[in-house]
């Protein structure tokens, strides 16, 4: 605002008035002193304060964020830098690099355990996933659980080597019950079969 | 009895009702009244003073008034003739426009409830709709007379004789036309090549995985299955004419299979073009069947036009990416490289006449050739360059686009929605709130 317009006429553009509305306000409240101080504070706190999302990665709560994708030491692919090695029942734990559908550690099985009332499928497609823990990669067999509807609970959708059906083994899209009495998808497992380090 | 009651409760219950709420406002105007507020008082009381004196006796004649006229249009309404009672019928759809479609839900979370919609996109209004259970799929005679929909279900439900169909439909009345048992059909998450049609509508292409990769070729004039075709380390149907279809096979390269009436198909297989372990052709990639045409997209960007036939053959590769003037994008080689690719599920759909390709994009490494495309980049193809970028709505897994001259474009998002947009300035022209599920792909007229 320029100094020679007179400040509260009623003339003045809505903005101009409400921003010397709100400096008045702000100018009743604080003294000088008090701003200094607060200035003060804030410079001595700077350090502590996470500025950079980086800073914040490396937290014991931090989730996956972009910039914890360069954590996980070793990992040659974007799943593997920010995957995680201690809930299964999350998207981003390691083994399920290359997950599609619905994690049986949800529906009332496990990581390689199908749901009671299901029944696993003797064939599967595979993964090769990872571990950020030992730094060694694993090779991982996605055997769905079928013969009830769909599970619903944690739904992912991980693509980590991820091939079209006609590399069916590396194929996601596949309902994998092939073998069982009914081939209704409920569920996926994530065992594995071999190391591949 | 009504009036006595009335009469009695009435005074009690109104009164004590009334004080309760003049005694709230009055508390909050008590503690909230200032200055200003009681000097306001004098001139409402003057107004006051001037609404009973000269408004209260005009206001009770326009009441009665108004009593009166209410009563004469109750009385005149009396007259009138009571409803005809009806008797209940089933809508017919006129001949379907360039703008019905017809769209795949695939329900996801209730795969079993698949259904197919049958939708104008000008009014951006459902038509009707027809099942299409589990992991089920669509095609549509070139000529519009008929719509066919391959489902599985199993006779009790999840459990039981299982049961692969191929239902046919009249357009304009949705009812089945014939339904068939199918050998089988591979349950995979709905592709639109899992199922295809010749392009003269006599074939119908059904890819199975058991015992082993093939294709039941169906005839549509005799609905009976007209052969069976191996074709071992291949999958999906790509048609290609009356009597032929490719197929995308596990070296990276083409088979191509002739069909020919009374005869032994013909198998030839191209060498391999793409290298599927570094940068895989996506499935969905869009065909044309009556001349052949395709556009193989990789996930890195990479597009390699073929023109199919009994020998297939590729042509150079462009990149998406260097069509707009950008660095050319990685394969798995480089997996970190964040840029723009394409990716989704339905992620890339031609429009014929004008050799435009449409492809949903979004910004992320490789391997993320599933998410959803925050843009859809219109390519011209025989110019290998990007005519434009359409900002979405919201992050879409599908795209679709009609084959007339004023074409729409469609995409979803993750609740369902259907969103319809003028492919010609790519503005959105209405949205069909939580039009299904999980919307996985959709078939325009001509496709």
């Amino acid at each position: 605002m320029r100094s020679d317009r007179r400040p509260a006429a009623a003339d003045a553009p809505l903005m101009d008035r409400l921003a010397e509305k709100a400096l008045r306000a702000l100018a009743g409240r604080a003294s000088r002193r008090g701003v200094i101080a607060r200035i003060g504070a804030g410079i001595v706190a700077a350090p502590a304060l996470p500025l950079l999302p980086a800073a914040r990665a490396h937290g014991p709560s931090a989730q996956p964020t972009a910039a914890k994708k360069t954590t996980n030491e070793g990992a040659r692919t974007p799943f593997a830098a920010q995957a995680q090695v201690s809930d299964d029942t999350k998207c981003d734990y390691w083994r399920y690099c290359a997950i599609d559908g619905n994690l049986c550690s949800t529906c009332g099985g496990g990581v390689h355990t199908c749901p009671p009332g299901t029944a696993p499928s003797p064939t599967s497609w595979i993964g090769t996933c990872f571990n950020p823990h030992d730094r060694r990669s694993y090779i991982v067999a996605y055997r769905d659980c079928c013969g009830q509807d769909a599970c619903n609970q944690v739904s992912c959708l991980n693509t980590d080597g991820d091939q079209p059906s006609y590399r069916p083994q590396a194929n996601n899209d596949i309902i994998w019950c092939f073998g069982t009495t009914s081939l209704v998808y409920n569920c996926s497992t994530a065992a594995i079969v071999g190391s591949a380090s | 009895m009504i009036a006595a009651r009335n009469s009695k409760d009435a005074p009690i219950s109104l009164v004590g009702r009334h004080d309760l709420r003049q005694k709230g406002k009055m508390f909050h105007r008590r503690n909230s009244r200032t200055m200003r507020d009681r000097r306001r008082d004098v001139p409402r009381k003057a107004a006051s003073a001037l609404f009973f004196r000269l408004l209260a006796p005009r206001l009770v004649f326009a009441t009665c008034l108004g009593a009166a006229l209410l009563s004469s249009t109750t009385h005149a309404r009396a007259e009138e003739p009571v409803l005809q009672t009806e008797q209940s019928d089933i809508a017919k759809l006129p001949p379907a426009g360039p703008h019905r479609i017809l769209v795949m839900d695939a329900d996801y979370p209730h795969a079993k409830d698949g259904r197919v919609y049958v939708v104008d996109t000008d009014a951006g209004k459902l038509l009707g709709m027809v099942q299409a259970a589990y992991n089920g799929n669509m095609v549509q005679a070139p000529d519009g007379r008929f719509f066919s929909v391959a489902e599985t279900v199993w006779s009790r439900g999840n459990r039981g004789d299982r049961a692969d169909l191929l239902a046919t439909y009249d357009p304009s009345t949705l009812t089945i036309s014939n339904d068939e048992v199918l050998p089988g059909r591979a349950l995979v998450t709905p592709k639109a090549n899992d199922l295809a049609i010749s392009a003269d509508g006599g074939r119908i292409y059904v890819y199975d995985m058991i015992p082993s990769n093939a294709v039941h070729v169906v005839s549509t004039a005799t609905h009976m299955i007209e052969t069976n075709v191996d074709i071992p380390g291949c999958a999906l149907i790509y048609p290609w004419g009356p009597a032929g279809f490719s197929s995308l096979c596990a070296d990276g390269g083409l088979s191509n299979v002739s069909l020919s009436a009374g005869g032994a198909p013909k198998v030839t297989h191209t060498p391999s073009f793409f290298a599927p372990d570094r940068d895989p052709v996506f499935e969905n990639s869009p065909s044309v069947a009556t001349d052949g045409s395709a556009l193989f997209i990789a996930y890195s960007g990479l597009v390699y036009p073929a023109k199919l036939g009994a020998n297939s053959t590729i042509g150079t590769p462009f990149s998406i990416q260097e069509a707009a003037g950008m660095k050319r994008a990685s394969d798995a080689s480089a997996p970190f490289e964040t840029t723009w690719r394409p990716g989704g599920w339905q992620l890339a759909a031609y429009h014929k006449a004008t050799g435009r390709l449409y492809v949903l994009m979004h910004k992320g490494t490789f391997w993320t050739h599933k998410e959803p495309g925050t843009e859809v980049w219109e390519i011209d193809v025989a110019a290998r360059k990007l005519v434009r970028r359409i900002s979405l709505p919201a992050p879409s897994a599908m795209i679709g686009v009609t084959q007339d001259a004023s074409p729409l474009l469609f995409t979803t998002n993750d609740t369902g929605d259907f969103f319809i947009l003028d492919a010609a300035t790519g503005k959105l022209r209405r949205k069909m709130d939580r039009l299904g599920t999980s919307l996985v792909f959709t078939l325009a007229p001509g496709q």
